[in-house]
């Protein structure tokens, strides 16, 4: 075996080696765009013009009124490796720039003809054309101050790839992908796109995120969108999402910037849909559009060749965060679903900061001096107060009503009350059952409710399957504020219960709360509390057709403006519906 | 049927009858009163099938007969009428014209027939009470009834009768109040009847306290009467929960306070306490009463109170407003509390009350977190 065989391995031409490298950087003509208006913002571009033909296939331009190149400059940028934007390893770390590698217009160059022409100023300019990664000449021209970049037959000498590449209107709809998160990225700057010359899409700059929607997607969905803006420690998430009424009404999109750069993170959209938790139905995801600012050195944005993804020192507190501020911009009144097309931002008035004294709720206190129904008779206008033999003391001064709108009960399920904007409903049971819920979830995870001790305890006989409901969740009933002997067998004694209300049934609360547990299987212990807080909630909660005197609206209405997520119940319903007068004009052709 | 009557009368009686009106009904002869002429006079009459009262004014009557009348519309007429005699006529079975003065009025009613028949009591074995006695329990133990409809029987007053004493008793299964007094025998059978409270309070309402009321028993009704006047209810069916057993014979700690000061102290922690549970705490000890309220979110509160106590130191929570409910009905300007654990019954009765009547509320404790 002395006859040596050929050698194996071979150093590739280096025309080969950047043509596989340019599959990294360069893989469809989405990712040409990209890299290209990634260029022209990192020029400090006002504004960007994309043209497309044929999906990009033929031939794609992408002109920006950047900075612009010398001619040196201009030769030099297609070579691998030549970037102006970072000039060491250190430079990495918190780079503002789109671009770093300096590998983009080489990757491209390798495998397309290329057209490049640049200025500096208005007037003296380069033009250098290549093709398969060679130069093939560099001209002066005469051009406006910035840069078209012209990217034609891309792949033409790479046909493994080219064979990869879809349909035109594919390859078109994944460009519009790209530039519409370019878009959503830099708001400020003013995008124009053409496609085989009919004009697409074209943006003004816009102030904020909101207005970039509007102009995207239309005024009425980003209208509908609720504001995120929240800061917790170093992080800032601000942005847009949607109303937990609307979700799944729509197509759903996902947008997120991480320190300015359109990322992908499973993990921090997780997050922001973890708010929604208790008030959209399981499976469905809600569209979010988030702005996130972490500290520079907290995230490492050289992990992705595409640079679409990044990495984060620490994540827990950062999804901890976004998730508390996607919770805060849900858990205003102004997350309640809108009836009718225009906006409103409806805020409810906080109680003034004197206003220490607990507002007047006797409607939801147990049983308050102010006896409602005791001695209510048919006619009320006839009826005095009952008089009391030892002169009692005179009834607690009325509350401040100020802060809290007249209420109205209708066909005793909904509260309605007038706004600046329009009329608003209420639903009594969901908005109530949302009360409950949290106070409850308060209660579970952070000690025990006070427990009234009954004088007459009560009994009750459960079947099998309640018997052990109440077994598994024993410990979390007398934290709600139950006390609940078992008497062997399937007999309780409750001798305290806890009292959410004045209406409140124990008895049937725990007796429905009971039967709606059975056959739970083990959760993890903040899963359990969240069950048990709703179905105690749901089943202690005043229901649809209970008639609400003022007091209690009033009573109901505070509670409600305090809780976490207002706007819904813990089953994903609205609680808040909004009808605005803009719909009702139109209704009754006002307008 | 055709009479005239005073405005003054025709005023009076209606005042009687209309607070017996619902409201709302779905049976529309129940929004009307029903107008019989007698040749003693005219009697008025109203009912929401609960509770009726009927009641007998004079009148000139022309001649007799009955017609129901929208109770809402003539009440109204009534009390705009010029100062005159009132001529009432029925013409057919559902027409009134009513005349005064110069004005003129034509009102729609219904035939008397479809009014309710009034409960099936017989007053010939009635008893005799004073009225002013029956308010007097009524008044101080009515405030304590439930108003959750889940127990029914607890949404009525009991009212045990027996040869000697009567007592009263409600309470809504956290707080209890009752009043008993010592009677003349009246001959009445002893019963125990549980009583809307809103018969309570017509009665309260319609009788004056020097008034002897007649008593009398139905089946599940019970009826009051005075010459003129009469009530009607229906009673809630028992038995009441057995509450002599939780009213505590062993409470061994007492302490005697100033009703009016405790009541202050009482108000102030309030305004800190929970407005879902009013929870407050109370520390007694020797000659002190320490009061002490937190709620997350909200802040503390505390206050002291001189009592004169004897017994063990005592930390228990309350309703703080159970406690002051049950403090406006104390009829002295002492109060004297009764305890024995913190997980058990406490009660409050009036301290030095010169007085043939005793009066005892009850009210049980929260749990207190520590
Ligand atoms: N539109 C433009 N206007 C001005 N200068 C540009 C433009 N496009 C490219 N350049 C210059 O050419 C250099 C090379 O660009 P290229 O995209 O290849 O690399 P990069 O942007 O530095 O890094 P990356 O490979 O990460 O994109 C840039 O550093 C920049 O100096
Ligand atoms: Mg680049």
């Amino acid at each position: 075996m002395s006859v040596a065989s050929p050698p194996r391995i071979a150093v590739l031409p280096s025309a080969v080696a950047d043509q596989i490298a340019a599959g990294e950087v360069v893989e469809r003509p989405s990712s040409v765009v990209k890299e290209l208006i990634e260029n022209a913002l990192d020029a400090g571009a006002s504004s960007v013009d994309v043209a497309i033909e044929d999906g990009g296939r033929q031939t794609i331009r992408v002109s920006d009124d950047g900075c612009g190149m010398s001619p040196d400059d201009a030769v030099l940028a297609l070579e691998r490796h030549a970037t102006s934007k970072i000039r060491s390893a250190a430079d990495l770390v918190g780079v503002r720039s789109f671009g770093f590698r300096g590998e983009a217009l080489a990757a491209m160059c390798s495998v397309s003809h290329l057209e490049l022409e640049t200025a500096p100023d208005d007037g003296a300019g380069t033009l250098v054309r290549a093709a398969g990664g060679a130069i093939l000449d560099v001209s002066p021209i005469a051009r406006r101050r910035g840069t078209t970049v012209r990217i034609s037959r891309l792949f033409y000498n790479a046909p493994a790839r080219l064979k990869f590449l879809r349909g035109s209107r594919s390859e078109w709809r994944a460009i519009v992908e790209v530039i519409g998160s370019m878009a959503l990225t830099r708001r400020d700057v003013r995008v124009s796109v053409t496609n085989d010359g009919k004009p697409m899409l074209s943006l003004p700059a816009s102030a904020t995120l909101r207005e970039r929607l509007a102009a995207i997607y239309g005024g009425a969905f980003a209208g509908r969108l609720l504001d995120v803006d929240d800061v917790i420690g170093t992080t800032h998430v601000a942005g847009l999402v949607e109303r937990p009424s609307d979700v799944g009404t729509a197509t759903r999109r996902a947008f997120l910037s991480v320190n300015g750069r359109a990322v992908r993170d499973t993990g921090i959209v997780r997050a922001a849909e973890a708010a929604y938790r208790s008030t959209i139905p399981a499976g469905v995801r809600p569209t979010i559009f988030l702005d996130v600012t972490v500290a520079a050195d907290a995230v490492d944005v050289n992990v992705h060749p595409a640079k679409a993804e990044v990495r984060f020192r620490d994540r827990w507190p950062l999804e901890r965060a976004i998730e508390n501020a996607v919770a805060r911009a849900l858990g205003t009144f102004d997350a309640g679903a809108t009836l009718g097309r225009s906006h409103w931002t409806f805020v409810p008035p906080s109680p003034p900061p004197q206003a220490l004294a607990p507002v007047d709720v006797e409607a939801l206190h147990p049983d308050g001096p102010d006896l409602e129904g005791l001695f209510e008779i048919s006619n009320n206008d006839t009826l005095e107060p009952p008089p009391s033999p030892a002169a009692p003391a005179s009834a607690p001064p009325p509350a401040p009503t100020t802060d809290v709108p007249p209420l109205t009960q209708l066909h005793r399920t909904y509260m309605l009350f007038e706004h600046e904007q329009g009329v608003v409903l209420i639903d009594q049971h969901s908005a109530h059952e949302r009360v409950l819920y949290e106070r409850f979830m308060g209660t579970l995870e952070r000690g025990e409710a006070p427990a009234q001790r009954l004088l007459f305890p009560m009994t009750l006989h459960l079947g099998p399957a309640e018997s052990e409901a109440f077994e598994r969740d024993r410990e979390l009933f007398e934290r709600l504020g139950f006390e609940i002997d078992g008497f062997g067998g399937h007999t309780l004694i409750v001798r305290a219960v806890p009292m959410p209300h004045p209406r409140f049934d124990p008895e049937r609360c725990v007796r429905e709360t009971l039967a709606a547990l059975t056959g739970d299987r083990d959760a993890g212990v903040h899963a359990r509390h969240e069950r048990l807080a709703a179905t105690v909630a749901c089943k202690a909660a005043i229901k649809g057709g209970d008639l609400l005197s003022p007091g209690e609206m009033r009573a109901l209405y505070i509670a409600l403006r305090d809780t976490k997520l207002p706007a819904h119940d813990v089953h994903g319903r609205a609680t808040i519906v909004q009808l605005t007068w803009d719909e009702i004009d139109r209704r009754f052709g006002r307008r | 049927m055709r009479f005239t009557i005073s405005r003054e009368k025709l005023q009076e009686g209606l005042a009687a009858v209309t607070a017996s009106i619902p409201a709302k009904t779905t049976l529309p002869v129940l929004a009307n009163i029903l107008v019989e002429a007698t040749e003693k006079g005219i009697r008025l009459s109203g009912t929401d099938l609960d509770i009726a009262v009927t009641t007998e004014v004079a009148a000139d009557v022309e001649t007799t007969g009955a017609i129901t009348i929208p109770a809402k519309k003539l009440s109204e007429i009534a009390r705009e009428l010029p100062p005159a005699p009132v001529r009432i006529a029925a013409v057919g079975e559902q027409r009134i014209t009513l005349d005064c003065g110069r004005s003129h009025f034509k009102i729609l009613g219904l035939p008397r027939d479809e009014f309710p028949a009034f409960p099936n009591v017989k007053f010939n074995e009635s008893w005799r009470i004073r009225s002013g006695d029956l308010i007097k329990l009524i008044s101080h133990t009515s405030f304590a009834v439930s108003t959750e409809e889940s127990r029914p029987i607890l949404n009525g007053v009991l009212w045990e009768l027996r040869p000697e004493m009567m007592r009263m008793v409600a309470t809504n299964g956290h707080r209890l109040a009752k009043m008993e007094m010592p009677i003349k025998s009246t001959g009445a059978p002893a019963s125990d009847m549980i009583v809307p409270p809103k018969a309570l309070e017509q009665i309260r309402r319609l009788f004056p306290e020097d008034e002897e009321l007649e008593i009398a028993k139905g089946e599940n009704h019970l009826g009051f009467r005075s010459p003129f006047t009469a009530v009607f209810t229906r009673l809630i069916e028992g038995p009441y929960p057995p509450y002599e057993q939780v009213i505590p014979k062993d409470n061994n700690r007492v302490a005697i306070a100033d009703r009016t000061a405790l009541t202050s102290a009482l108000r102030r922690m309030t305004i800190i306490a929970s407005d879902q549970t009013h929870r407050i705490r109370m520390s007694f000890n020797a000659g002190m009463l320490k009061f002490s309220v937190q709620t997350p979110d909200l802040g503390e509160a505390n206050d002291e109170l001189a009592v004169r106590y004897t017994g063990d130191p005592l930390d228990i929570g309350f309703n703080a407003n159970y406690l002051l409910e049950v403090l406006r009905y104390i009829p002295t300007d002492e109060v004297r509390l009764t305890f024995k654990a913190p997980e058990r019954a406490a009660t409050l009765e009036p301290e030095g009350w010169a007085d043939p009547a005793s009066y005892l509320c009850l009210v049980m404790p929260l749990r207190l977190l520590d």
